[in-house]
C-alpha cells in the first residue's frame, strides 16, 4: 500500500514542490520532538516549572548592568537565608535552590558562607557607590535648578532624575565599574558547582532562550508545548474528521430521514458562534475529576470540528452515489454497508487528508485562544498559557516568552499551511488528470 | 463547392503549440498548415487527443498564454496580419468581430445569470456602434437569422430556459452578430440529439452559402464531414496527414489511417448486418511517448521498416497532387469505403 | 424462448421543490413500456436523450424500483423481490455502463474489482480464483500482467473492457449494455464492438444494446426498440430498417443520420423544434408536436403499438391505418 501511495501521480506531484517537502520535513521534526516528550517523557511537566535562573534573563543581547547587579544581589540573597537556617534545615534547603543541572557547590559550609560575606562587601561597594553617584548627581542638578529660579516642582524632579540617570549610566559604563562587577558575578558562580560535558549543555539549552518572570525556561516550556499542540491537534483532528466524514457520508449516501437527521444536526451546531461554545463547554467541566487533563478540550474542539468535514464529504458522496461504479456494485448484488464502506468511503479520502490538515491547525489556533482565557490547558505549560503568562512582562518590555510562543506556533501552523495547500493542490482529482 | 477557389482568408503554416506540463514540455500539434477560402467549409476531423481542439484554440489565441507556447516559426496569416504572434489588443479586434467560434457544450458556453439578450447586447456593444434600441433590433434579427421561434420573447429568456439546441442556436446567434469572415465551429453538434444536430447542420450550411462565411468545422464525426465539408483536413497524433476535397477523402483516401477509420463505422444494409468491423489495433500514442518514425506505423496494417524509423514529411503525392504523410501512401482508388452498401 | 418478458413498465420519478420539499410533479420517464427478449436475441434500443432509455435499462435489472408493471427472468417475475431473493438474479442480469472513467472505482485495481464480484457469487473457488480472473482479461483483450493495475493505467477503450470484463466475470446470460461505446472514438468503438459480438457468440449471452446512434444499433442488433419521451413508438427488426420503418419518427432518425458518403448529400431530415419538456407532455401521442403528419386525433390518445406482423409493432394512428 504504502509504496504504492508514494508512486502515485499525486503524491509526485507534492514532492516535486520543494517548499511542501521542506514543510513536511518541519512538521517532521515536530512530531519526533512531540512523539519524545509524549512517549519517553523526555521533558516533564516538573521540568517546565523549575527554576533554571534568575527571573526575566532574554535571549539574548547583553542585560543591563543594573539588571546584572540585582541578579547578584538575588542569588546572594536566597543562599545567605538558606545558610542561616536551622542547621537541619540547611542542606535540604541548599538542594532546593539547585537551578536544574546547577547546584550548589559541596565546599564545607562555613567556606561557603565566608565566601557569601566576601561578595557581600564587594555588592556593597558597589551598590553604595552607585547610590552615592546618583543622588550628588540629582542634588546637584536640583540645587542648580533652583538657583536659576525654576519654580515648577515636577519640573525640577523630572530634570535632576534625567541627570542623575545619565550620571549612573556613566559610572556603570566606567570600566572599573564592568570590572568589579564582574569579579563579584564569578565569585557568585563559583558558589556553585562546575558544570562539565553534557550538564553543560543541558543547561545551555535551557537557558538558551531566556527565563520569564519566575526563572523558569521559556525553550523547556516551549518545546513541551509542542507535544500538547500536536496531543490536541492529532486527536481532535482525527476524531472530527472520521466522526463528521461518517456522518456526512453516511447521510448522504442512505439519504431520507438519517440525511434530515445529519443535516439538521451541522446546520445547528454551525449556528452557535463556536468560540462561544468552547468556552460553554470548557466551563462545563470545572470542578468535575477531568478538570485538569486536556479531555475538556478534546470534547469541546470535537464538537464544533466535525462540521466541516460531514459537510464536506456528504456534498462528495451526494455526487459519488450516483456515479456508475457504484450502480454498478449494486447491479453485482452487493448490500448497501459494503458498498459505502469499499466503493464510496475510500473515494472521499483526499478530502478527508485536507480537512484533517485544516483542522489541525484550526485547533491548534483555538488551544491558544481557549487557553488564553484560561479554559484550555491546565497545568501545565502550552503555547496559549506561555502567551498568557507573558502579558505582564510585555508591559515591562520584556518579550522572549511571548515571542517563543508564537514562533513555534507559528512555523508550524505555517508548515501545516503549506502542507494541507500542496495536499489540496496534488490529491484533488480536478488537477489530477 | 467553387470550381474556381477565392484567395484563401486565413492561412495557417507550420503552426507547432507546445505545453508546460508538470512531464515537461509537451507538443500537442506540430507543424499544421491549413488553408480556409471564403464560403467554404474546412473539416478538421481526428480522434481525441490529436489535436484538433488545439489547433482552432491556436488560431483564436484562447489557449493560457501561462502554460502554451506558439513556436516563432508558426504563421497564422490572417489579411496581413500574423495571429500568432501580433500583440493581445490586435487580437482582440480580430477575435469575435472576423473570427467568431462556437464550443462543443451549450450548456455552458452561456453564462446562466444573464438572459440571452443581454450576452447579445454585450457582444454587440463590444464589436460595434449601435445605439441601444438599434442592438436590440440586431438581437432580434440575429435571433431570426439561426431561425429561433419567436425572437422577440427569447431575448427575455436565461440560458436554462432553453433547449440545447435552442442554446446551440443562440452561441451561432452570437459568434455571427458582427459578420465575421471566419467561424470555427468546435464540435458544435456533439452534445447534441440527431433530431437537434440535423437542424444545427442545416442552419450552418444556410448560413455559409447566404453570407459566405468561411467554416472550420471540428469534429470526430465523418458522417457529419461527409455532409457538410468541402475540404477535409485529417489529423492524427498532432499531426495533419492528409488533405483534400470531401470527395478525395471519402472516395481515395491515401493514407491508411484515413482508410482504417472509413473502414470501422458500422454500416448499413442487410450485406453489413452483423458482420464484424474492420478495426484499427490499439491506441492513439501518448504525447510524451511518441515514436522516432510515423506515429501511426504502430498501428498500420501496411507499415514498413522506413516507417518504424523515419517520419514522413506532408507532401504532394505523385499519385493525386494531394498533401499526404505516409511513406507508402495507397495507391489505386479504393472502392468509396463511405458509401458501399449504401442504400 | 423468451428469457426477459416486461410487462406495461412504469418509472415516475418524483420531482420535489417548494419549501416544504413536496413532491410537485412526476416525470414519467417509462411509460408503460412492454417487450420480451429471446434467448440469445439482441435488443437495440434508441431514442434521443431523455426518452427513458437508460432508465428503461435499469429498471430491467432494477437498479431502478419500478413504480408499476412487471418484469419477468426466465418465467420468474422478479419485481419485487427482496434483496437476497434478488441475488441469483443479479449474478445473471448485468450492466456495462457508458462512462469508462466514473463506471469503475478509481482505487481498485482490475484483480480486486474482479475478485470482489467473483468471491461475492461464490463463481469459482480461492485456489482457482487468479486463473480465472487471468482469463477473464484475456477474454475481453487485456493481458493478464495488467491486472494489477488501476483505472487510470488505461485507456477509456481498454477501461471498457474492464466494464464489459467486471459484467462477465459472473458468467451473466443476460447483460445490459448502456451506451457502451457512445464515449469512445471510432477506431475504438469498432474493437468493442467486435468484442462484444465475439463475447455474445462464445458465451450465448442475450444482448439489450442501448444507444442513440442508429448506425450501431442496426450493424449490432437483431431487433430494435424506438423510444420517444417514455413510450415505445416502434419496434422492429433490424434488418433492413431503412425500407421497413413505418413510425415517422423513426423514419425521421434515420433521415437525420448523417451518411458517410459526399455524393449522396441529401437533405438531413430536419424535425421542427425540440422534444417536449417530460414534465408536462402532450396528452395524446409525445411525437404530436413535431410530426410531419399529425393529424386531429393523435391530440386526444395515445395510439396502441399495434403488431404489423413479424413482431413488427407501431404506434401511430396514421400509419396503422
Amino acid at each position: 500500500m504504502k509504496p504504492k501511495f508514494l508512486r502515485s501521480r499525486g503524491a509526485k506531484k507534492f514532492f516535486r514542490s520543494r517548499i511542501a517537502t521542506f514543510s513536511l520535513v518541519v512538521i517532521g521534526i515536530y512530531a519526533m520532538i512531540g512523539s519524545a516528550v509524549l512517549f519517553f517523557d523526555v521533558i516533564s511537566v516538573d521540568d517546565t516549572l523549575q527554576r533554571v535562573g534568575p527571573d526575566s534573563t532574554p535571549m539574548f543581547g547583553e542585560q543591563s548592568l543594573e539588571k546584572r547587579l540585582r541578579d547578584v544581589d538575588f542569588q546572594l540573597a536566597r543562599l545567605d537565608t538558606a545558610l542561616n537556617k536551622k542547621p537541619e534545615d540547611v542542606e535540604p534547603a541548599i538542594a532546593e535552590l539547585a537551578l536544574a543541572e546547577r547546584t550548589i557547590s559541596t565546599k564545607p559550609r562555613e567556606e561557603l558562607s565566608a565566601e557569601i560575606e566576601r561578595a557581600w562587601v564587594s555588592y556593597d561597594t558597589l551598590a553604595e557607590q552607585k547610590d552615592e553617584v546618583e543622588f550628588e548627581a540629582f542634588d546637584a542638578k536640583k540645587a542648580e535648578l533652583k538657583e536659576s529660579g525654576v519654580e515648577d516642582r515636577e519640573e525640577i524632579q523630572r530634570i535632576a532624575g534625567n541627570a542623575a540617570d545619565a550620571s549612573v549610566a556613566e559610572l556603570v559604563a566606567s570600566e572599573e565599574f564592568v570590572s568589579s562587577l564582574a569579579q563579584l558575578e564569578q565569585i557568585v558562580d563559583d558558589l556553585y558547582a562546575p558544570l562539565t560535558g553534557w550538564s553543560a549543555k543541558l543547561y545551555d539549552l535551557r537557558r538558551s532562550m531566556g527565563t520569564d518572570r519566575q526563572g523558569r525556561s521559556i525553550a523547556i516550556r516551549a518545546i513541551f508545548s509542542i507535544k500538547i499542540a500536536l496531543q490536541i491537534g492529532v486527536v481532535t483532528a482525527l476524531l472530527s474528521v472520521i466522526f463528521g466524514s461518517l456522518l456526512g457520508a453516511a447521510g448522504a449516501f442512505y439519504g431520507g430521514w438519517i440525511d434530515h437527521l445529519v443535516v439538521w444536526l451541522y446546520s445547528t451546531f454551525s449556528s452557535i458562534p463556536s468560540l462561544i461554545f468552547l468556552i460553554v463547554i470548557s466551563y462545563r467541566f470545572i470542578g468535575t475529576e477531568f478538570e485538569s487533563s486536556l479531555f475538556p478540550v478534546y470534547v469541546a474542539f470535537c464538537l464544533t470540528f466535525w462540521i466541516g468535514p460531514c459537510r464536506i464529504v456528504r456534498g462528495e458522496v451526494l455526487k459519488i452515489k450516483e456515479l456508475e461504479y457504484v450502480q454498478a456494485a449494486t447491479a453485482v448484488g452487493f448490500g448497501k454497508f459494503y458498498i459505502l464502506l469499499k466503493h464510496v468511503v475510500p473515494n472521499t479520502m483526499h478530502l478527508m487528508f485536507i480537512n484533517f490538515s485544516l483542522l489541525f491547525i484550526g485547533a491548534i489556533k483555538s488551544e491558544v485562544i481557549l487557553s488564553f482565557l484560561g479554559l484550555g490547558v491546565k497545568n501545565q505549560p502550552s503555547w496559549g498559557i506561555m502567551i498568557r503568562d507573558s502579558a505582564p512582562e510585555v508591559v515591562n518590555g520584556f518579550f522572549p516568552q511571548l515571542g517563543a510562543a508564537t514562533v513555534f506556533m507559528f512555523i508550524l501552523v505555517i508548515s501545516f499551511n503549506i502542507l494541507s495547500d500542496a495536499l489540496q493542490d496534488a490529491f484533488d482529482p480536478k488537477h489530477v488528470s | 463547392m467553387s470550381a474556381q477557389r477565392n484567395a484563401p482568408i486565413l492561412q495557417v503554416q507550420n503552426l507547432t503549440t507546445s505545453f508546460r506540463t508538470d512531464d515537461g514540455i509537451l507538443t500537442a500539434i506540430e507543424d499544421v498548415s491549413i488553408d480556409v477560402h471564403p464560403g467554404e467549409t474546412l473539416g478538421i476531423v481526428g480522434e481525441s487527443g490529436c489535436g484538433k481542439s488545439v489547433t482552432s484554440k491556436s488560431i483564436m489565441r484562447l489557449l493560457p498564454t501561462a502554460t502554451s507556447i506558439l513556436s516563432p516559426e508558426s504563421k497564422i496569416m490572417f489579411d496581413e496580419l500574423n495571429l500568432a504572434h501580433c500583440s493581445e489588443k490586435d487580437m482582440r479586434s480580430v477575435r469575435g468581430a472576423r473570427i467568431a467560434m462556437i464550443f462543443q457544450e451549450p450548456m455552458t458556453s452561456l453564462n446562466p445569470v444573464f438572459t440571452v439578450g443581454w450576452q447579445l447586447d454585450e457582444a454587440l456593444s463590444y464589436h460595434t456602434d449601435l445605439s441601444k434600441s438599434g442592438r436590440r433590433q440586431r438581437s432580434v434579427e440575429m435571433l431570426r437569422l439561426v431561425e429561433m421561434p419567436n425572437p422577440e420573447e427569447r431575448l427575455d429568456e436565461y440560458p436554462h430556459q432553453l433547449s440545447g439546441g435552442m442554446r446551440q442556436r443562440v452561441m451561432i446567434a452570437m459568434a455571427l452578430c458582427c459578420e465575421p469572415e471566419i467561424l470555427i465551429a468546435d464540435e458544435p453538434t456533439t452534445a447534441l440529439d440527431v433530431t437537434i444536430q440535423a437542424q444545427i447542420l442545416k442552419l450552418m450550411e444556410d448560413l455559409k452559402t447566404r453570407l459566405n462565411t468561411a467554416i472550420i468545422l471540428i469534429t470526430h464525426d465523418l458522417g457529419v464531414v461527409a455532409q457538410v465539408c468541402d475540404h477535409v483536413c485529417v489529423m492524427y497524433a498532432g499531426r495533419v496527414i492528409e488533405k483534400g476535397t470531401v470527395r478525395e477523402i471519402f472516395h481515395t483516401p491515401q493514407h491508411p489511417y484515413t482508410r482504417a477509420l472509413l473502414e470501422s463505422i458500422p454500416k448499413s444494409g442487410r450485406r453489413e448486418h452483423g458482420k464484424r468491423l474492420p478495426t484499427i489495433e490499439g491506441v492513439v500514442p501518448a504525447l510524451n511517448n511518441l515514436p522516432p518514425g510515423c506515429r501511426f506505423a504502430a498501428r498500420c496494417s501496411i507499415a514498413e521498416d522506413q516507417c518504424i524509423h523515419n517520419e514522413p514529411d506532408l507532401k504532394d503525392h505523385a499519385f493525386s497532387g494531394r498533401p499526404v504523410r505516409c511513406h507508402i501512401p495507397i495507391n489505386q482508388t479504393t472502392a468509396a469505403a463511405g458509401s458501399k452498401g449504401q442504400a | 424462448m423468451a428469457l426477459v418478458e416486461v410487462e406495461d413498465l412504469v418509472k415516475h420519478f418524483p420531482v420535489r421543490g417548494g419549501i416544504l420539499n413536496r413532491v410537485i410533479a412526476k416525470v414519467n420517464a417509462v411509460n408503460g413500456v412492454s417487450f420480451t427478449i429471446e434467448k440469445g436475441d439482441v435488443l437495440g434500443v434508441v431514442g434521443e436523450s431523455g426518452c427513458g432509455k437508460s432508465t428503461l435499462g435499469k429498471t430491467l435489472i432494477r437498479l431502478i424500483e419500478s413504480t408499476g408493471g412487471s418484469i419477468n427472468y426466465d418465467g420468474v417475475d422478479i419485481t419485487n423481490l427482496n434483496h437476497r431473493d434478488m441475488l441469483p438474479f443479479r449474478r445473471r442480469m448485468q450492466i456495462v455502463f457508458q462512462d469508462p472513467y466514473s463506471s469503475l472505482n478509481p482505487r481498485l485495481t482490475v484483480r480486486a474489482l474482479l475478485k470482489e464480484a467473483i468471491t461475492h457469487h461464490k463463481i469459482v473457488a480461492e485456489a482457482d480464483m487468479e486463473d480465472f480472473i487471468e482469463s477473464i482479461m484475456l477474454k475481453v483483450g487485456l493481458r493478464a500482467d495488467q491486472k494489477n493495475r488501476f483505472p487510470h493505467e488505461f485507456s477509456g477503450g481498454q477501461r471498457q473492457r474492464i466494464g464489459i470484463a467486471r459484467a462477465l466475470a459472473l458468467q451473466p446470460d443476460f447483460i445490459v449494455a448502456d451506451e457502451p461505446v457512445s464515449a469512445l472514438d471510432v477506431s475504438i468503438q469498432a474493437q468493442v464492438l467486435n468484442l462484444m459480438m465475439d463475447l455474445k457468440d462464445e458465451f450465448g449471452l442475450t444482448l439489450m444494446f442501448i444507444s442513440h446512434d442508429l448506425k450501431v444499433v442496426e450493424h449490432f442488433c437483431d431487433r430494435v426498440l424506438v423510444m420517444y419521451l417514455g413510450h415505445v413508438v416502434e419496434e422492429m427488426s433490424c434488418v433492413d430498417i431503412h425500407e421497413n420503418a413505418l413510425h415517422p419518427y423513426t423514419k425521421a432518425l434515420l433521415g437525420a443520420n448523417p451518411i458517410n458518403d459526399p455524393d449522396d448529400r441529401r437533405e438531413l431530415t430536419v424535425l421542427e423544434g425540440d422534444v417536449p419538456s417530460p414534465f408536462n407532455p402532450p396528452p395524446g401521442c409525445p411525437f404530436v408536436t413535431r410530426c410531419p403528419k399529425v393529424e386531429a386525433r393523435c391530440n386526444d390518445a395515445m395510439p396502441p403499438l399495434v403488431d404489423k406482423g413479424e413482431g413488427h409493432r407501431v404506434a401511430c394512428f396514421v400509419v396503422n391505418d
